[in-house]
């Protein structure tokens, strides 16, 4: 490891004048990814705020009928927390099934939405990598991309976002808050807090320098009946999906009142398909509707030379993800 | 009482280290307190093929505690290679920074040495290489046309092949392949070495101690006498702390030139680039059988790859000598020098790769002539090893089946594939035979008796190794039994290259040559005690009671125990069969295993505790090669791509099934006095199949590449065989 500053931040106030001061300093959460990133020479912090003892680890409902995750809640007390299991299902299912239980002790919420992509060639620093060296080029465009992305990605980054809890927060709809470097308080819709790659792959998120995530913000829970998530990986645990799904259905009268669906491992971002929810609304559910529901959210998947198997593989955890989930609550 | 017998051989009892290891007491390489210690870093190329042009060391030098850099430009001159090419043996040199050149990526290029490891690391990525580049060699396909055939053991044949063949009603040929794999044991490499007046002792998970003191000392040309290695616990080895890997030498060298103490632990990054690995093969098959199910001809041609400077082939042909009754047979092995590590043993080195392959084929042959598999291969059993023209020792492979068939209910398999349905659940039976040669060895050992009030107590010393595998229980309780002292009173000292010499932990002889080694030294004991009293040999005595007739209160003796010329006649082989269920989800590609049952025959069970964990280590293994143990390689760069544990998946214990371990009881007292068989490597070698072979019972698909992952099986199309 490089040598670095390290800061206890006592209050909010103390973690954000320390991060204006020091523009290549860092939070740091449960540190289960920046502290392995650091190790292995990607993430080259000179100053980490230790942001952890800032009592933003409350879960309590909010004033729009949902809950509000602290932004340093761990991930296992989150997920097994009974609010959380009973109106969240959906979420406890995703948490729950990402990496082990010695890493959800550790990772907070708000470090889970700050994760960074698995991809091989940002992990090993003498290859090319324009997400953690400007301008090197893409390595995987061209070389190994069997678990990259089929959306959304262009020659500057195939990379996809790891995260199991964020497919289910996209498929939700979730706001998140963050605390900016002159203190005001900010909300991001939880499909503009993570970004594609752009001409800017470096930045995963559309957090500005310094800005601190305090909370995300649950809607009125709508899908604590019928719902999936759907994770399709080498082994039982401990592995990253090749696809996900996370599926929620509100029912009414047989009728699909309201639909969220998210895929993780396609994209840079949480892949939201609000054209799929839309079409699923009104409808009755059936296998050709949810059949039909996936050829329209695979249409325009654009895989690459190694992850051809993506399309089919999606097309199938889509129609499986909501069979599951309305099955379920059936 | 006078005489103990509960304690001895053939009772479940815990590790006699047991406390000592999950209390942290067991003290591993790394974990020895050494004085005035400093700590080495390994550097690694970052070029697969080419020359350092330029390397700059001057800003690591300046950090502090930095003590020393070493590269190509200060490293002293070391033992080089007697001939081009060398086979990559346990005794082979690990020579380090003697040139320029970089023959793959990743090859240790410097090494730098501070005051801490945090120094040591942190200096270590300042130093700046430049290279002349070339293209590397890294496609097994691509550079065919350079494969070569390694050695003389590598080709053989019996019969007439194309007659076999023609002769056939019914044939398969189809060709299988299995990646790069890597060893991964929990414990990194580590060493902790002092170089002292021309002597270098050094703490390091060697899993062979007689071989690795000889290529260290071949390495430094220094006697053999002057390298003492001291490794009391091993936390799993699997074959990649077999040879002498470059950290030990690069350790040796650093304390040589510094006069201190130097520590190295290999990063899990570099036990993947420095450590050793399986290699990929290519196995081509060719089984040609009569309407009968007997087998006219079975043909198995490997093609791997080496390294451009050291060869090592995996013996994936040698179960296609010996297991089956077949006139006429043909193995092959080629390599091709590729731009990449030297590849070197893995977990059942040929047999694990290579069953896959037969086992498979079988599999696809029985299908094709409509035959149970089970039947197929009792048919074609025999109790003659053909390869070698020798008779087995003991082969029960067919009660192995047969036994299987009744624990596991083979009799619920449905022949026809994809017709046993749950749900969405596609469920599948699947059979593997299982052959690993069982080999024993010359082993020596000193027993140390001292008698105290009336009570004995017994000291083994030996250059044995525990890698995990349970030798200092396993020889506790030999010596209690032929001492008939409580297994208590017995201290199993190991792990020293200055005790009697063994032949090490390795190819599954670890227990049947310590275990008689140290039998050995306990009778040579009981008779040189008795012959001082003038009794006859079978005078049976209590050993407290010879101690006092002679009036001692401690005696020593020592013993050799070695093959013997019956042993020398016959081929000695481990035998086994695994039997799988597995459930696969008809549309997303992810299978369960659901359960397996283990029937193996191995000799005499030492203690079926250890044995069990042995073979559930060797289920789990065998699981891993089918579910997702790969390292890939990077097409355009060379390098392994997979470089953490976090890609490079093992099974976690939610893949594993309810295993069921049988072990029939046997003593095969032509492998040994004792009757012991090898069984470390036996559990892995009928896994992979057995699990591929269910798949094809449970969905029509046959899956020919390991590992099978769910990408693969949702692209794989259902044979066209099947309705």
């Amino acid at each position: 490891m490089r040598p670095f500053v390290y800061t206890q931040a006592q209050n909010p106030q103390e973690a954000l004048s320390a991060a204006t001061a020091n523009e290549t300093a860092k939070y740091l959460g449960g540190g289960t990814n920046l502290i392995d990133l650091m190790k292995e020479d990607v993430e080259r912090p000179t100053e980490l705020i230790e942001v952890a003892d800032l009592k933003f680890n409350e879960i309590k409902p909010n004033s729009r009928g949902g809950f509000t995750l602290g932004a340093m809640a761990n991930n296992s007390d989150t997920a097994n927390h009974p609010d959380i299991r009973k109106n969240y299902p959906l979420l406890s299912m995703a948490m729950l099934s990402a990496a082990t239980a010695q890493i959800r002790n550790m990772a907070t919420n708000g470090g889970n939405l700050l994760q960074r992509t698995r991809c091989p060639y940002f992990y090993e620093t003498s290859m090319p990598c324009n997400k953690r060296e400007t301008g090197t080029g893409c390595g995987a465009r061209n070389g190994m991309n069997a678990l990259h992305a089929i959306f959304g990605w262009n020659d500057h980054c195939v990379a996809v976002h790891p995260s199991d809890m964020c497919v289910a927060l996209a498929a939700i709809g979730a706001n998140v808050q963050v605390q900016q470097a002159n203190g005001q308080l900010r909300t991001i819709d939880f499909s503009d807090f993570h970004r594609l790659p752009g001409d800017r792959p470096e930045k995963d998120t559309n957090l500005q320098p310094g800005e601190l995530i305090t909370a995300i913000e649950l809607p009125k829970p709508v899908f604590s009946d019928h719902y999936y998530y759907l994770k399709i990986r080498e082994r039982s645990s401990y592995a990253f999906a090749l696809i996900s799904v996370a599926a929620g259905l509100q029912m009414q009268s047989g009728t699909i009142a309201n639909a969220g669906l998210a895929m993780g491992g396609v994209a840079h971002k949480p892949w939201k398909l609000t054209d799929v929810e839309k079409y699923l609304k009104g409808k009755k559910p059936s296998q050709s509707t949810f059949e039909e529901a996936a050829e329209l959210a695979m249409k325009d998947a654009k895989p690459l030379e190694d992850n051809k198997y993506k399309v089919e593989m999606g097309k199938k955890a889509i129609v499986r993800a909501l069979t599951q989930a309305y099955e379920r609550g059936a | 009482m006078k005489t103990v017998k509960a304690s001895g051989i053939g009772n479940p009892i815990d590790r006699v280290e047991g406390h000592l290891k999950v209390t942290g007491r067991a003290k591993y390489a790394s974990e020895f307190s050494v004085k005035n210690l400093v700590y080495a870093q390994g550097v690694n190329s970052t070029i697969a093929k080419g020359r350092i042009t330029s390397i700059d060391t001057s800003e690591a030098e300046k950090q502090k505690g930095v003590l020393k850099v070493i590269t190509y430009k200060n490293a002293e001159k070391q033992g080089t290679f007697d001939k081009e090419m060398p086979s990559f043996g346990l005794t082979t040199i690990a020579p380090v920074f003697q040139s320029r050149e970089v023959f793959y990526y990743g090859q240790y290029i410097a090494c730098v040495v501070a005051e801490t490891l945090e120094q040591a690391q942190y200096a270590s990525r300042l130093i700046k290489v430049t290279y002349e580049e070339e293209i590397p060699d890294i496609h097994l396909e691509k550079n065919k046309d350079k494969a070569y055939k390694p050695d003389d053991q590598a080709d053989y044949s019996r019969g007439d092949m194309k007659a076999g063949m023609q002769e056939a009603d019914v044939t398969v040929e189809q060709t299988y392949t299995t990646p790069n794999e890597h060893q991964h044991p929990m414990e990194l490499h580590a060493a902790i070495v002092s170089w002292k007046n021309g002597k270098v002792k050094m703490y390091a998970n060697q899993q062979i101690l007689e071989q690795a003191t000889t290529a260290i000392a071949d390495t430094f040309m220094i006697p053999k006498e002057n390298v003492q290695i001291i490794t009391p616990y091993i936390g799993g080895g699997f074959g990649s702390k077999l040879r002498v890997q470059r950290h030990v030498i690069m350790a040796t060298m650093a304390s040589k030139m510094i006069g201190r103490p130097v520590q190295i632990t290999v990063t899990r990054q570099q036990m993947f680039t420095n450590t050793t690995y399986r290699q990929f093969d290519e196995q081509r098959m060719r089984l040609g059988a009569k309407n009968d199910g007997s087998l006219t001809a079975l043909a198995h041609h490997t093609t791997s790859h080496t390294a451009k400077n050291l060869q090592y082939y995996e013996a994936c042909g040698t179960v296609s000598k010996m297991l089956y009754k077949t006139p006429n047979n043909e193995v092959t092995h080629r390599l091709v020098p590729l731009n990449m590590q030297c590849p070197a043993s893995m977990r059942a080195p040929g047999e694990a790769t290579g069953s896959f392959a037969l086992e498979s084929a079988m599999d696809e042959l029985a299908w094709k002539l409509k035959m149970d598999p089970i039947e197929l291969r009792i048919k074609n059993d025999t109790q003659i090893d053909l390869g070698a023209d020798k008779p087995f020792s003991s082969r029960l492979l067919i009660e192995c089946l047969r036994i299987g068939v009744d624990k596991f209910g083979w009799e619920k398999r449905k022949m026809e594939p994809g017709t046993n349905k749950d749900g969405n659940w596609l469920i599948g039976y699947g059979v593997s035979a299982a052959s690993r040669r069982a080999p024993y060895m010359k082993t020596s050992a000193k027993v140390i008796l001292k008698l105290k009030e009336g009570t004995v107590n017994a000291n083994v010393q030996m250059d044995a190794t525990d890698i995990g595998t349970g030798t200092y229980t396993i020889v506790a309780q030999t010596v209690s039994e032929y001492l008939g002292i409580p297994v208590e009173n017995v201290k199993v000292e190991i792990g020293d290259s200055e005790f009697p010499v063994t032949p090490g932990s390795g190819g599954s002889w670890g227990a049947a040559s310590y275990c008689n080694g140290a039998r050995k030294a306990c009778e040579n004991a009981i008779a040189e005690l008795k012959k001082k009293q003038n009794m006859a040999e079978d005078e049976e005595v209590a050993i407290v009671d010879l101690l006092e007739r002679n009036n001692l209160s401690t005696f020593e003796a020592e013993g050799t125990a070695e093959p013997s010329e019956e042993y020398k006649k016959h081929s000695v082989f481990s035998f086994g069969a695994n039997f799988t269920e597995v459930w696969v989800d008809k549309d997303t590609g992810m299978y369960r295993i659901k359960r397996m049952v283990n029937v193996g025959s191995a000799g005499k069970i030492l203690n079926p505790k250890t044995a069990y964990g042995q073979i559930i280590g060797g289920l789990t293994m065998g699981a891993g090669m089918v579910i997702a143990e790969q390292t890939k390689v990077e097409p355009n760069y060379g390098n392994f791509i997979t470089r953490t544990l976090a890609d490079y998946h093992v099974p976690v214990n939610l893949d594993m099934a309810n295993i069921e371990v049988v072990f029939l009881p046997e003593e095969d007292k032509i492998a040994n006095e004792m009757g012991v068989k090898g069984i470390g490597e036996l559990g892995i070698t009928s896994v992979a199949a057995s699990i591929a072979n269910a798949i094809f019972n449970a969905t029509g698909k046959r899956m020919r590449d390991l590992p099978i992952t769910p990408e693969k099986l949702i692209a794989a199309e259902i044979e066209s065989d099947v309705m």
